[in-house]
């Protein structure tokens, strides 16, 4: 093969051979040169080694080249997850997402089932007398608790060829009344066709759950093969699982057998202990509802009922409270009360304030609100309220007291009006006349006895005409001044005889007297 | 154990299902109740000495309105394709499901079977129309029983022998 440097250096001698070589070589030179140019130029050659590339690594897809090429990808992938781990997550989430989630929502549910089944056992009749059993036989409370509470029975397991829908192996309980298991299986893949194609699905979903009446079915997938229950009852979530567990077994078992199935089945005749293993579940399926119904009630009855119960008294302590601050306020309103302070100290009721002797009492107005007196402590000081109906009320009181003081004496024997008494008479009539005027003011109507007394020397005949005519002079001497007749009473008063009875002469004075009596006034 | 899944495809009322319960259960019945969906059921056979179960996949016959549902044929290693012989339509129709199967499932065994052989005064079929296919042919009836068995027999015979064949060391 001619080199390069030999076509620069032509020696001059050499001129014809070269001229025969040009000649004879001329055309592949050429193509040689070319060549030349592909192998020294990097990038022309990387373009070479891209246009076969693709084609190359499908020739040879054998073990060798995936060797060689493991450690690349493997550490291509941990340094694209170093530099840029977002973007592996983004396209793994698809896969990985719903995957986790199926996993937690299964776990979940399962976490719920298994929390209602304690409490179930916990707060039954029948828990303590598994607690009994458990001391009696010495067995463990667990052991015995998982003895008599599987509430379901898985009677039929069938192993079925996901593609063909053909059984592969088959499992019942003695109880289990046993269609045509191979029927079934071929049915359940039809179910499972009619369902994909009636409702549109995506890709990997699967039909979960066939239930009719009390028998349900427990369906778990693999990628050839699919492994499916008849339950009687109501199966706890983690059935699936056992399921689902056991199925992934046999898939990574049999994986090639399956992957082939051509029909032959006897292959699977090993896979029959684990379907038997899975007819799980005891005690009477029929018992569920009523557990269920009872575990709800716990569950959700018990705090309802509570938070019932605590509402009501809630709503009762505030209507009772409500009728407190009532009649807290109703005293502050009344005239005459001042209250200072309303308070709640354990279970009483603290009402401090002043209150004037006119006002009303506080305890009456208690009772009349229907509040327990028992509840209450009141305190109140007195004193003086500047109410003008107050201010009356105690004028009229003052008034009455005066008149009640006043008094007309008299000689012995004898019911005129001494002459050195009758400037007195204006006096009284005064009085009298104001009293009136000051209880119509108050809408009160007064009455005043004049009341006619004597000494107790002399008959009781005598005396007693004495004692009227003393009070009807009187008395008609003060209408003579303008007090309205229908406010005077001339009574006579023999009760002061006693009184009198006790006094010396010179005091007897004073029993021979006409005195005053308000009525109608408190 | 050996088991094959077997579909009956073809037209509605071309006895399909007739076909199926005078092989399984032994009666005819003159009623059509036309098939919803699919019914399964199931035969076990013996054929040259090798006992064989056919799940038998009796499908739904296609008319104007419903198209074959063609999620029922995955996973079947064979198929029996009926046609009326009082109807030529019907062996039109089987030959156009036969080239859909095949694009589907890709070359898997079949027969043709032309029914109601007990009516053949009335038949609209030729046995030129049918013998122009080259494929596997069986006349039946499945009223009067004529040739279901050996129709059934001579798929799973042919069944068998695919088995046999894809079974062989060396494949
Ligand atoms: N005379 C006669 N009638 C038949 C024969 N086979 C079926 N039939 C009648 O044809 C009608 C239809 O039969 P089917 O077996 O229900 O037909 P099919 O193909 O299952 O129909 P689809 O389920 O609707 O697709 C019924 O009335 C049957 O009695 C036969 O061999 N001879
Ligand atoms: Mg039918």
């Amino acid at each position: 093969m001619p080199t390069d440097g030999a076509a620069k250096r032509p020696a001059a001698d050499d001129q014809p051979l070269a001229e025969l070589r040009a000649i004879l070589l001329g055309p592949d030179r050429a193509a040689w040169e070319s060549m030349r140019q592909r192998l020294d130029n990097p990038s022309r050659r990387a373009e070479d080694v891209a246009s076969v590339l693709a084609e190359a690594v499908r020739l040879r897809s054998d073990a060798k080249l995936r060797r060689a090429l493991q450690p690349l990808l493997e550490e291509a992938l941990q340094l694209s997850v170093q530099s840029n781990p977002r973007m592996l997550a983004d396209a793994l989430f698809p896969i990985f997402g719903k995957a986790i989630r199926k996993a937690i929502t299964a776990e979940l549910d399962g976490m719920l089932q298994s929390l209602s089944h304690t409490l179930e056992q916990r707060f039954s009749w029948r828990s303590l007398r598994w607690r009994w059993e458990s001391i009696r036989t010495g067995k463990p409370y667990a052991e015995i608790v998982l003895l008599r509470s599987l509430l379901y029975r898985v009677e039929q397991v069938f192993l079925i060829h996901r593609k063909t829908g053909l059984l592969l192996q088959h499992a019942a309980t003695d109880a289990a009344e046993t269609k045509d298991p191979e029927m079934v299986s071929g049915m359940l893949t039809a179910i499972q066709d009619f369902v994909r194609d009636s409702v549109s699905v995506a890709e990997g979903e699967n039909l979960e759950t066939v239930r009719m009446g009390d028998i349900g079915m427990v369906l778990t997938y693999g990628p050839d093969a699919i492994l499916s229950g008849f339950v009687r009852g109501v199966a706890p979530r983690n059935l699936s699982r056992v399921f689902q567990d056991t199925l992934d077994t046999i898939e990574r078992e049999k994986a090639e057998a399956l992957h082939s199935f051509t029909g032959e089945t006897s292959e699977f005749d090993s896979c029959r202990p684990r379907l038997e293993a899975c007819l799980a579940g005891q005690g009477k399926p029929g018992e569920r509802k009523a557990t269920s119904r009872m575990a709800g009630a716990l569950l959700f009855g018990l705090p309802a009922l509570v938070i019932i119960a605590l509402a009501g008294w809630w709503i009762y302590s505030a209507a009772v409270e409500r009728r407190w601050s009532n009649f807290a306020h109703r005293l502050s309103s009344e005239p005459g009360i001042v209250l200072t302070s309303f308070e709640k100290r354990g279970g009483t009721h603290y009402l401090a304030g002043l209150r004037d002797p006119l006002a009303a009492d506080p305890a009456a107005l208690l009772y009349a609100e229907g509040l327990p007196s028992d509840k209450v402590t009141f305190h109140f000081e007195e004193y003086h309220s500047l109410q003008p109906s107050f201010a009356a009320q105690r004028r009229l009181v003052e008034l009455k007291e005066e008149l009640q003081r006043r008094a007309f004496r008299f000689p012995t024997g004898s019911s005129a009006i001494p002459p050195e008494q009758r400037f007195l008479l204006d006096d009284v009539a005064a009085q009298i006349l104001s009293l009136i005027k000051a209880a119509s003011a108050l809408g009160r109507t007064i009455q005043i006895e004049v009341r006619g007394n004597h000494d107790p020397a002399g008959t009781e005949q005598l005396n007693s005409m004495l004692a009227r005519s003393r009070a009807q002079n009187v008395e008609a001497a003060l209408i003579s001044l303008g007090v309205p007749a229908a406010r005077l009473a001339a009574v006579p008063e023999d009760k002061e005889r006693e009184t009198c009875a006790a006094v010396k002469e010179e005091e007897r004075l004073f029993c021979r007297s006409a005195s005053f009596r308000v009525i109608g006034v408190p | 154990m050996l088991k094959k899944k077997i579909c009956m495809v073809g037209q509605f009322g071309v006895g399909k299902t007739s076909l199926v319960r005078r092989f399984v259960d032994s009666i005819f019945d003159e009623r059509y109740l036309t098939t919803i969906g699919v019914k399964i059921d199931r035969k076990d056979v013996s054929v040259d000495g090798k006992s064989l179960t056919l799940m038998l996949w009796d499908l739904a016959g296609e008319d104007d309105l419903a198209q074959l549902n063609v999620s029922h044929l995955r996973g079947a290693s064979g198929y029996i394709l009926v046609a009326d012989g009082c109807r030529a339509s019907t062996l039109e129709k089987a030959a156009e499901l036969q080239q859909r199967i095949t694009q589907t499932l890709g070359p898997i065994p079949f027969v043709l079977v032309v029914n109601k052989a007990d009516l053949r005064d009335q038949w609209e079929v030729q046995s030129s129309q049918v013998a122009q296919y080259g494929w596997p042919t069986f006349e039946t009836s499945a009223k009067a029983g004529s040739g279901v068995e050996e129709m059934f027999l001579g798929l799973a015979a042919i069944l068998i022998r695919s088995h046999a064949a894809s079974e062989a060391p060396g494949q």
